[in-house]
């Protein structure tokens, strides 16, 4: 149960820098609920079903939040399954890293089929863009992240708008489906 | 001196009168009873104690010296104290000495250890008080406990037999395996194996460790 706990924010931290397992070997990854009056509950954890839940969605000023190393996610309610490594974060969901954050909806990790799924309002802020669509599906085997509906790339220099969008991290490749249409403000050719 | 028949029979009555009342008072009016010194308390040696509600056993403890005085049972040296839960023992108890209130069907029990072999539960704190009435063992002070891999630890417990509810508050730390809890109130279902927690939590877990 301790290794799927810590793999989750490991694998977590690989998605969104590279961040390698020897790194993270010795280091502490956390659990915070926080804004929590002493009287109130702030959740539970079942250790025969494997979960732990928390919900501080009705308490001002309340939060959970997950760190390992350089990689933080927030949100108000959480679902954790131990059993199958899954875990869910809900109302005002937020992970972030060092040169990126994304935000959605929804956040969920499958650890067994070690995928990252986010649901309703994403919203990627990387570097070099921002990416805003309705859902975000991460594969981490294929290190691919597919970005579908309503999705809008926008760069410093302008913006692509269409539905269907992949991200090839590791060849560093994008690649748009359907029709795509955008603006760019200013595009050097020289470069080519 | 001649004395006249009236004056005769005058000393005669009042010689009477004063046998009589000094006879009632010598034979019939006893003075108060001098103090008495009177052991305070019973010492009874090996004997073997056993706490009841509606008639079902709830403890029972075998011990070589019992100190009775008033309504307080005082037991030292004794082997343990077994536990009761539907007539079948279900917790032993090791402690230093055992104070039984009988009025008040409460026993404190100092320096204690409470076990389960059948569970591995096992439970360790300064004072325990076990109350007969209200079927619940409290911890005022600090508590440490190992159930199921779990390793707890809290400045005060209460723990109700019936629900088998563990009540943990102030500076509760649960350690399973790698993983830190630190809360500051939580409510362990032991049948159940579930955990509420209140106010503010932080887990700590270690990465590369086994479970």
């Amino acid at each position: 149960m301790n290794r799927r706990f810590v793999g989750v924010v490991i694998v977590l931290a690989l998605l969104l820098g590279g961040t390698s397992m020897a790194r993270a070997e010795g280091q502490v990854g956390t659990l915070e609920i926080t804004g929590v009056p002493a009287d109130v509950n702030a959740g539970r954890y079942d250790r025969d079903a494997g979960v732990f839940s928390a919900d501080v969605s009705e308490i001002v000023g309340a939060l959970i939040t997950v760190k390992l190393e350089d990689v933080t996610i927030v949100g108000k309610t959480m679902e954790w399954r131990t059993d199958d490594n899954y875990l869910f974060f809900t109302v005002d969901a937020k992970l972030t890293q060092e040169d990126f954050e994304l935000t959605g909806d929804a956040i969920e990790y499958f650890g067994d089929e070690k995928k990252l799924l986010s649901e309703g309002n994403v919203v990627v802020i990387t570097e070099d863009a921002t990416v805003y669509a309705d859902h975000l599906d991460y594969d981490e085997e294929t290190d691919e992240a597919l970005f579908t509906g309503n999705v809008k790339v926008v760069f410093s220099d302008g913006g692509l708008e269409g539905e269907r969008f992949l991200m090839l991290l590791e060849k560093s490749e994008l690649r748009f489906f359907g029709s795509f249409q955008g603006e760019f403000s200013d595009v050097n050719s020289d470069e080519d | 001196m001649k004395l006249s028949s009236k004056v005769k029979k005058a000393i005669i009555a009042l010689a009477i009168l004063m046998i009589a009342v000094y006879s009632i008072f010598r034979f019939f009016v006893e003075p108060p009873a001098p103090p008495i010194s009177v052991p305070p308390s019973v010492q009874l040696l090996e004997s073997r104690l056993v706490g009841r509600k509606d008639g079902l056993r709830q403890w029972e403890i075998l011990a070589q010296s019992v100190l009775q005085a008033g309504d307080s049972v005082t037991l030292t040296d004794f082997d343990e104290i077994t536990m009761f839960q539907d007539q079948e023992p279900y917790l032993f108890i090791d402690a230093d000495t055992a104070v039984w209130d009988r009025k008040l069907e409460i026993l404190h029990l100092y320096e204690s250890l409470v076990r389960d072999e059948d569970d591995g539960f096992y439970l360790e704190s300064d004072l325990l008080i076990w109350d007969g009435a209200k079927e619940t063992l409290t911890s005022p002070g600090p508590v440490f406990m190992l159930w199921e891999g779990l390793e707890i630890q809290a400045e005060e417990m209460l723990m109700e037999a019936q629900s088998n509810l563990v009540y943990l508050q102030d500076d509760v730390r649960i350690r399973d395996g790698s993983m830190l809890w630190r809360l500051e109130y939580a409510v362990y279902d032991l049948d159940h194996g579930r955990m509420d927690f209140y106010g503010s939590v932080v887990l700590e877990g270690e990465v590369g460790d086994d479970e």
